[in-house]
C-alpha cells in the first residue's frame, strides 16, 4: 500500500522543486506587481494604499512612457529584421565553407560579441562614438566629411544604439540557423541544383520551408528579445537620452523601479508590458505559425 | 581510504557532524571581537580615499570596526538602501546625494544626528563651516556630515590657450561674455593652424547643474528660498539663453559627461565646466590645466554646490552610537586630512597644507554657495529627470527658451507638489 502511494507520489515529488521554483521566481512576482500596480506603496511604509486605476492612468499619461512607446517600436522596427536576416544569410554563406580552418574562425568571430558583457562592450562603443575623440568621427572626417555626435543627436542615437545591439545580439540566431541548415539533408540541395536551381532558389524554395521550425522560433524570440537586448546598451551607452531618445520601455520600467521608487508606476508598467507582449506573441502565432513545416 | 565507499548512514552522520560544527564555530569566530560593525553603503570601492579613512578609523581600534561597502553610484546605491530597510536591514550609514535629501529623509527616515546623542551631534557639525549646515538641514532635522562638496568651475587646458596667442596669465574672475571671446578667438586660431588634437573649443555639461547655475547666475532660481518652482521667470529665461549661446555660436557642441571628461583629459577639448572634485583626474594630467571660477552674467556670482552627505539610517541605538564615533573620527583634523585627497573642498575648519581642490572652488565657497535642487515631493526624482530633458531640448533648439521653460514649469509642478 505503502509502496503504491509512493510510486504515485513520485513524480510529483521530482517536479515539485521545480514547480516550486517558478511559482515562487515567476508566478509569485508577476502577482506582486499585479497588486502593486492597483496601489501606492514604496516598501518601507508599513501600510499600501490603495488607489485603483490611479497608476495606469499615470503611467499612460506620462509623455516619457509614449516616447518609451514609440522608441521600443522604432528599435523593433529597425532591429527584429536585421536580426532575423543577416543571421540567417551569414549562416548559408558558413554552411557553404563546410568545416574548414576559416569557418571555424568566422564563427568563433562572428559569435564573440555575444559573450561580451554590455558594460565591457559599450564602454569600446562609446569610445568608437565619441564625437570630439573617437574613431568614427577620426575617420569621417580624414574622409573629408563632417563629425558626427553619434549617441548625442537625438535624430541620430536611436540608430548608433541599435547598430551596437545588433552587432552584440546577431551571434545566437547565426548560431541557431547553423544548427538548423547543417540538419538539412544535403541529398535534398543536391538534387536541386542537378535539376538546374539557382543558389537563391535552392535557400528559398528549400532551405528556408526546411527550417521554418527554427526560422519561427527566432523571429518570436527576436521580437520579444529586442527590449531586453536594449536594456544594458542603452543603461550603459545613453542613460535614455539624449533627452528621451534613445529610452524604452525595460528602461522606463527600470527607471519608474530603481531609479524613482515609484513602485506603484512600475507594477502598472509591467503589466502594460506583460499585456503587450502576450498580444505580440498571440499575433506572431495567428501570422506565422500556419507557415512553419515541422517535417 | 579514498576508494572506500561511503554508507547513506555514513553520509548522513558526517553531514550532521559537519553542519553542527560550522554551527558551533561561527559563534566564537563573532565574539572573537567585542567591536560593534557598523556598515558603511558608499559608493566609492577599496581604492579609493574613503577607504583610507575607514581604515585609519578601525587602527585607532576605538571599539568600532566599519566596514565599507561599495554599492555602486547614488542611484544604484539608494536603490539597495530601499530594498535593505524593506527588509529590516538598513545600512547603519550611507553616502547619500544632495539630490536625495528629501527622499532620504522622508522616505529612507534618515536619523537625525541630534536625536540620537545632541552633544555628540553639535560636536562633531562644530568641525565644519557654518554655511554648510543649511545644506544638511532637511525638515528642521541635522541628517547627515557635509563632508564631500564640490561646485561647478572652469577648467581650462593652457596650453591650448598659449598655441591660440592667448594671454596665458587668466584671470581668478571670469565672465560668460569674455570666456565666449576667447573661446571664439581659440576656435579659429587652432582650426587655422589645424592642430593635432584640438576638436572643440567648450563644453558647459549638458545638465541639471551648470543651467541652476547659470540661472542662479542670472538672478534667478529653479526653486525658490520658499520651494517654490520658478523657471518661468525672466532671470530663469536670461540664464537659459546665455547657457545655450556658446552652442548657437557653434562652440559647443553638446555631448554626454564621459565624452566630455575624456575629451578635454585628450585635449580634443579646450574648456570645460565641471566639478571641482575632478580635481585629482586634472591634476594627473601631463598637460596645463588651470581652474578658474564658473563664467559669470552682469549680476553677482550665485554658485551652486553638489557632492553628497553621510547619513546614519540604524535603528538600533548601539549602532547609531557607534555611527556618530565614525563621523567624530570623519569630522576631525585627522580624518579631514586623508578625507581631502578625494578633491572634494575643504568644508571643515580645519586648515591643510596642500589639497588638491583647485582655488577656484575653494573662492565659490568662500562667497557662498547654494544647495544643488533639493527635489521635494514623492516623484521629485523624477522632477529631476523632466528639468534634464527640457535642459537638452533647449540646447538642441527643439524649443525656444521661453517655450521649454513655461512646459517645465506645467511638467515639473505636479511631480514634486
Amino acid at each position: 500500500m505503502a509502496k503504491r502511494m509512493t510510486s504515485r507520489l513520485a513524480p510529483y515529488l521530482f517536479v515539485a522543486p521545480a514547480i516550486l521554483m517558478v511559482l515562487v521566481f515567476l508566478y509569485l512576482p508577476i502577482l506582486v506587481s499585479l497588486a502593486l500596480s492597483f496601489s501606492d506603496w514604496n516598501f518601507i511604509r508599513p501600510d499600501a494604499r490603495f488607489v485603483g486605476l490611479e497608476n495606469y492612468r499615470a503611467v499612460l499619461g506620462d509623455t516619457n512612457f509614449h516616447a518609451a512607446l514609440r522608441n521600443t517600436g522604432i528599435y523593433t522596427l529597425i532591429l527584429a529584421p536585421l536580426q532575423v536576416v543577416i543571421p540567417l544569410l551569414l549562416a548559408r554563406l558558413l554552411v557553404r565553407l563546410g568545416k574548414s580552418r576559416l569557418a571555424n574562425f568566422y564563427k568563433s568571430a562572428l559569435f564573440l560579441p555575444t559573450i561580451i558583457a554590455f558594460s565591457i562592450a559599450g564602454a569600446t562603443w562609446l569610445w568608437l562614438f565619441n564625437p570630439l575623440t573617437g574613431l568614427f568621427n577620426i575617420v569621417l572626417e580624414a574622409a573629408g566629411f563632417a563629425p558626427q555626435r553619434w549617441l548625442e543627436d537625438p535624430k541620430l542615437a536611436i540608430w548608433s544604439v541599435s547598430a551596437t545591439v545588433f552587432w552584440k545580439t546577431f551571434g545566437l540566431n547565426m548560431l541557431l540557423f547553423l544548427a538548423a541548415f547543417t540538419a538539412i539533408p544535403p541529398e535534398l540541395t543536391e538534387a536541386a541544383r542537378i535539376d538546374g536551381a539557382r543558389p537563391a532558389r535552392i535557400l528559398w524554395r528549400i532551405e528556408v520551408p526546411l527550417i521554418s521550425p527554427t526560422l519561427f522560433f527566432v523571429i518570436v524570440t527576436t521580437v520579444l528579445g529586442v527590449m531586453d537586448d536594449l536594456l544594458g546598451a542603452v543603461d550603459v551607452m545613453t542613460g535614455g537620452g539624449p533627452i528621451d531618445a534613445t529610452t524604452n520601455l525595460l528602461f522606463y520600467l527600470w527607471e519608474k523601479g530603481l531609479r524613482f521608487f515609484q513602485f506603484g508606476h512600475a507594477g502598472a508598467t509591467t503589466m502594460i508590458i506583460a499585456a503587450l507582449i502576450g498580444f505580440i506573441t498571440w499575433a506572431q502565432f495567428k501570422l506565422l505559425e500556419r507557415k512553419v513545416h515541422y517535417g | 581510504m579514498l576508494n572506500t565507499p561511503l554508507s547513506r548512514r555514513q553520509m548522513m552522520l558526517s553531514g550532521a557532524a559537519a553542519v553542527a560544527a560550522s554551527s558551533l564555530s561561527f559563534p566564537r569566530i563573532a565574539r572573537a571581537s567585542s567591536d560593534t560593525e557598523i556598515v558603511i553603503s558608499s559608493t566609492w570601492g577599496q581604492d579609493k580615499p574613503f577607504q583610507k579613512v575607514v581604515d585609519a578609523f578601525n587602527e585607532m581600534k576605538l571599539g568600532v570596526t566599519a566596514v565599507n561597502r561599495f554599492d555602486g553610484n547614488y542611484e544604484e546605491a539608494t536603490a539597495r538602501a530601499v530594498t535593505s530597510i524593506a527588509a529590516g536591514r538598513a545600512p547603519d550609514l550611507m553616502v547619500t546625494g544632495w539630490k536625495f535629501g528629501y527622499f532620504a529623509r522622508r522616505t529612507l527616515n534618515a536619523r537625525d544626528l541630534r536625536e540620537i546623542d545632541e552633544a555628540r551631534a553639535n560636536a562633531i557639525l562644530a568641525n565644519f563651516q557654518p554655511s554648510v549646515l543649511p545644506l544638511v538641514t532637511i525638515d528642521g532635522a541635522l541628517i547627515g556630515l557635509p563632508w564631500a562638496m564640490s561646485t561647478p568651475v572652469t577648467w581650462i587646458n593652457r596650453d591650448m590657450w598659449r598655441a591660440a596667442g592667448l594671454d596665458a596669465d587668466i584671470p581668478m574672475d571670469i565672465t560668460h561674455d569674455w570666456l565666449l571671446a576667447q573661446c571664439a578667438k581659440l576656435d579659429e586660431a587652432l582650426k587655422a593652424q589645424g592642430h593635432p588634437t584640438y576638436r572643440s573649443a567648450l563644453d558647459l555639461s549638458s545638465n541639471e547643474w551648470t543651467s541652476q547655475a547659470y540661472i542662479q547666475n542670472a538672478g534667478g532660481h529653479i526653486l525658490s528660498p520658499t520651494g517654490e518652482l520658478a523657471l518661468d521667470s525672466a532671470e530663469a529665461a536670461a540664464g537659459m539663453r546665455a547657457f545655450a549661446e556658446p552652442v548657437r555660436r557653434g562652440l559647443w557642441r553638446p555631448v554626454d559627461g564621459q565624452a566630455q571628461l575624456n575629451a578635454f583629459t585628450s585635449q580634443a577639448l579646450a574648456v570645460t565646466t565641471t566639478s571641482s572634485a575632478y580635481a585629482p583626474l586634472m591634476n594627473a594630467q601631463d598637460f596645463d590645466i588651470v581652474a578658474r571660477k564658473f563664467p559669470r552674467l552682469d549680476a553677482a556670482r550665485r554658485m551652486n554646490s553638489g557632492g553628497n552627505f553621510l547619513a546614519v539610517y540604524t535603528n538600533n541605538d548601539e549602532k547609531a552610537q557607534a555611527a556618530l564615533t565614525f563621523m567624530e573620527f570623519a569630522a576631525s583634523r585627522e580624518g579631514q586630512e586623508i578625507w581631502s585627497s578625494v578633491g572634494y573642498m575643504n568644508t571643515s575648519v580645519h586648515d591643510f597644507a596642500e589639497i588638491p581642490s583647485p582655488e577656484a572652488a575653494q573662492a565659490q565657497f568662500a562667497d557662498g554657495l547654494t544647495a544643488e535642487t533639493i527635489w521635494p515631493g514623492a516623484r521629485g526624482l523624477e522632477a529631476q529627470t523632466v528639468w534634464r530633458q527640457y535642459v537638452g531640448r533647449i540646447l538642441e533648439d527643439q524649443m525656444s527658451v521661453e517655450d521649454a521653460l513655461r512646459a517645465a514649469q506645467a511638467d515639473i509642478a505636479p511631480l514634486i507638489a
